[in-house]
């Protein structure tokens, strides 16, 4: 009988395992980013990659995932986030 | 005795449109007193709405003039504000008495940070037309903390947001902030060591996405007034112009926000 893979046994293949495959969405473009994070990083730390990546004006940004705002001092595994999932960075307008 | 009916007597009531819609309880609207903060181009669109609703007793907090670049999307300024340099507050003020006889607003030409909080506890309901973070925060923690409905209205371009905070129940404002809101909200106030400088951003701003967040703003107070609480909108309305969308999105309440756990 074959033997269950171990990952305690192979270090390198479990941490590739630790990394998360997430896309990211601009929703004022419909451009799209893919993110490799850890489950240890923020939600906060997402929305900063991101808006920096696409040069968004220095403004403010919420994260979304459905029909829900992520709160930012999350991380993404306590905001439930998992591999594959499509997130929406979103203008959280300041004008009046 | 009931008021005899007389033909054509609908047409020569002010409100007849307005009560037939069934659940509007224009009585409750005349009634109420709302705090409305900014009167920018949110605040002439949302105290035009009120007015026109119903809604008489409304209180402008605003300390700005009216200058040239108001007057692509602000109903009751002129050029001749704009030469006068009239108060916003004012302006709204007049233009409303303009609208109906019966609106009685008052206009403070202040900061909302530099009034007293005691006219949270005065009205019933908080309206935010205002233009920067830091502001909305205070309207947000001070509202909250008298159990005062806040509508919050917020543009830029064609995209916009409305979010209605209903204490006790649900999240408020902040709870929906993030890192990237302090952010900007410290860049805005700069420390040259002796002053503090405001930074206001020159945002795109047009009529027709005002509009529409100031109606949606205004048909929550509806609800509220007329005891609709059902219909209220719980979360956040997002809305893009560009693109021809809306939908309202849940903002969870944030156990760890502070406006909660200073009530609580």
């Amino acid at each position: 009988m074959r033997k269950p893979f171990n990952l305690a046994f192979c270090p390198v293949l479990a941490v590739v395992f630790l990394v998360l495959r997430i896309k990211v969405k601009n929703a004022e473009t419909g451009a799209a980013v893919e993110m490799e994070l850890e489950n240890e990083n923020t939600i906060d730390e997402v929305i900063e990659s991101a808006a920096t990546f696409w040069s968004k004006d220095m403004g403010a940004y919420v994260l979304r995932k459905g029909k829900k705002v992520l709160r930012g001092g999350s991380s993404l595994s306590d905001a439930g986030i998992r591999a594959e999932d499509v997130l929406e960075l979103i203008p959280d307008p300041e004008g009046g | 005795m009931p008021t005899p009916l007389k033909p054509g007597a609908m047409d020569d009531d002010r409100y007849d449109r307005s009560k037939r819609v069934p659940w509007l309880d224009i009585e409750s609207i005349s009634m109420a007193r709302v705090l409305m903060v900014g009167a920018g181009a949110i605040g002439n669109e949302v105290a035009k709405d009120l007015v026109l609703s119903g809604f008489r007793k409304i209180t402008i907090v605003d300390m700005d003039h009216v200058v040239g670049s108001n007057l692509n999307r602000c109903l009751f300024f002129t050029e001749d504000h704009v030469n006068r340099r009239a108060y916003k507050s004012e302006t709204i003020a007049e233009g409303l008495t303009r609208l109906s006889h019966e609106a009685e607003p008052l206009a403070v030409t202040r900061r909302i940070e530099d009034t007293d909080r005691s006219v949270f506890n005065d009205h019933e309901i908080v309206l935010g037309c205002l233009d920067n973070i830091a502001a909305r925060l205070h309207v947000n923690s001070h509202s909250y903390a008298a159990g005062k409905a806040y509508i919050d209205g917020g543009m830029d371009g064609l995209v916009g947001k409305v979010m209605v905070s209903f204490p006790p129940s649900g999240a408020c404002l902040q709870c929906g902030m993030n890192k990237s809101h302090a952010k900007v909200a410290a860049l805005r106030f700069s420390c040259t060591g002796k002053d503090v400088v405001f930074h206001e951003p020159r945002l795109a701003a047009e009529i027709t996405t005002t509009s529409v967040i100031s109606a949606v703003m205004v048909r929550e107070a509806l609800k509220i007034v007329s005891g609709k609480t059902d219909l209220l909108l719980s979360n956040a309305f997002y809305y893009d112009g560009q693109r021809n969308v809306s939908e309202e999105i849940e903002v969870p309440l944030d156990p760890g926000c502070p406006v909660h756990s200073r009530r609580d």
